[in-house]
């Protein structure tokens, strides 16, 4: 196979949408079980992330983190640092994060506007 | 048995995590070597590749007709990861092999749900010894269903005969709560058979025989 690797091909110019600069919400509940989870130490963030994959074709990726070499914006709300990747900016503007408490299917919810659908167990979305 | 020429896209994908992020948006199990399917949200078929692994790249070769719909699907999934893609389907030509063809020189060799695939540097010239009617009377004996007759945008993967491709304990990708429910509940809508002409609207019709697409109960 010739790869191209060594002579004139080109990577194609993958289509990356423009970077918005992203307000999200933290419900009072999701508020409540971050602070159970940082304690008073804030040195730590929630990065808010999106991969690729899942039912619908993205999926959101929470994590706490120190630091991450992903370009990202900072945000601070509710006294927490949130970082926000900039190649995911354009699917995260306008999210809440609520904390649902139930036994099956409990946790960290995203209600995202700029999702036209999502799939049964609320992790993946398109 | 001979060499058939196969109207492919080739998309050489570099970076990191290559063979994941291709995991996450097909049906098969994507770990090294194989055959998968891309499907959209309704499981219809966006294309069937081969995936073959390149030293550190990984090429995915699919058909022609699909590749502006197969960049577009995964290059809007890529987001901020390190991946590039790269459109090298003018540098090689494809053949798909029935039986103990001679491999041409500085050819990759892959092991596909279709036959022996050959990825070839198109300044060997190389040339197939079968035309497509001899590829399709193949195929009818064989039961295989082929892009752009059976493997269509209209279907999806079971229905056309690529239940092989549809990993049966695979977690979520596009389409796979679709195909999971089908194979629940047992009701897959259509699938390929091969019948004596003359066939009802025959996807690939031959000689004494035909293909068709189905409606199961």
């Amino acid at each position: 196979m010739d790869c191209g690797t060594c002579d004139s091909a080109t990577p194609l110019e993958v289509h990356r949408p423009d970077e918005v600069n992203v307000e999200l919400t933290l419900t009072e509940k999701a508020t409540t079980m971050l602070e159970d989870a940082f304690g008073d130490d804030r040195s730590h963030a929630l990065l808010v992330g999106v991969l690729s994959g899942g039912c619908s074709g993205y999926m959101y990726d929470l994590q706490i983190v120190e630091s991450t070499e992903t370009p990202c914006q900072e945000l601070n709300i509710n006294g927490f640092r949130v970082l926000v990747p900039s190649a995911s900016s354009h699917l995260l503007n306008g999210i809440e994060i609520d904390y649902v408490d139930r036994l099956m299917g409990g946790g960290f919810k995203i209600n995202n506007p700029n999702a036209s659908t999502a799939c049964g167990c609320g992790e993946s979305f398109s | 048995m001979g060499l058939v020429r196969h109207a492919a896209s080739i998309l050489l994908l570099q970076g990191q995590g290559l063979l994941p992020f291709l995991d996450g948006l097909s049906t098969n199990h994507v770990a090294g070597p194989c055959t998968t399917v891309f499907t959209n949200r309704a499981a219809k078929i966006i294309d069937v590749c081969e995936v073959i692994p390149v030293g550190e790249h990984v090429a995915v070769v699919g058909h022609e007709a699909n590749k502006e719909a197969l960049k577009a699907h995964l290059s809007q999934r890529i987001l901020g990861q390190p991946i590039t893609i790269t459109d090298i389907s003018d540098l090689n030509d494809v053949f798909i092999d029935t039986g103990d063809s001679q491999i041409p020189p500085d050819a990759t060799v892959h092991v596909s749900f279709f036959g022996r695939v050959f990825v070839v540097p198109v300044k060997h010239n190389w040339q197939p010894t079968w035309t497509i009617d001899q590829w399709n009377e193949h195929r009818i004996a064989k039961l295989i269903p082929y892009h752009g007759y059976e493997i269509t945008g209209v279907h999806h993967p079971l229905a056309c005969g690529l239940g092989e491709l549809v990993h049966p304990q695979k977690g979520c990708y596009i389409g796979q709560e679709v195909l999971a429910r089908m194979r629940s509940r047992g009701k897959q809508g259509h699938r390929l058979v091969v019948g004596p002409n003359p066939v009802e609207k025959p996807t690939t019709p031959g000689k004494e025989h035909s293909l068709s697409i189905v409606r199961v109960q």
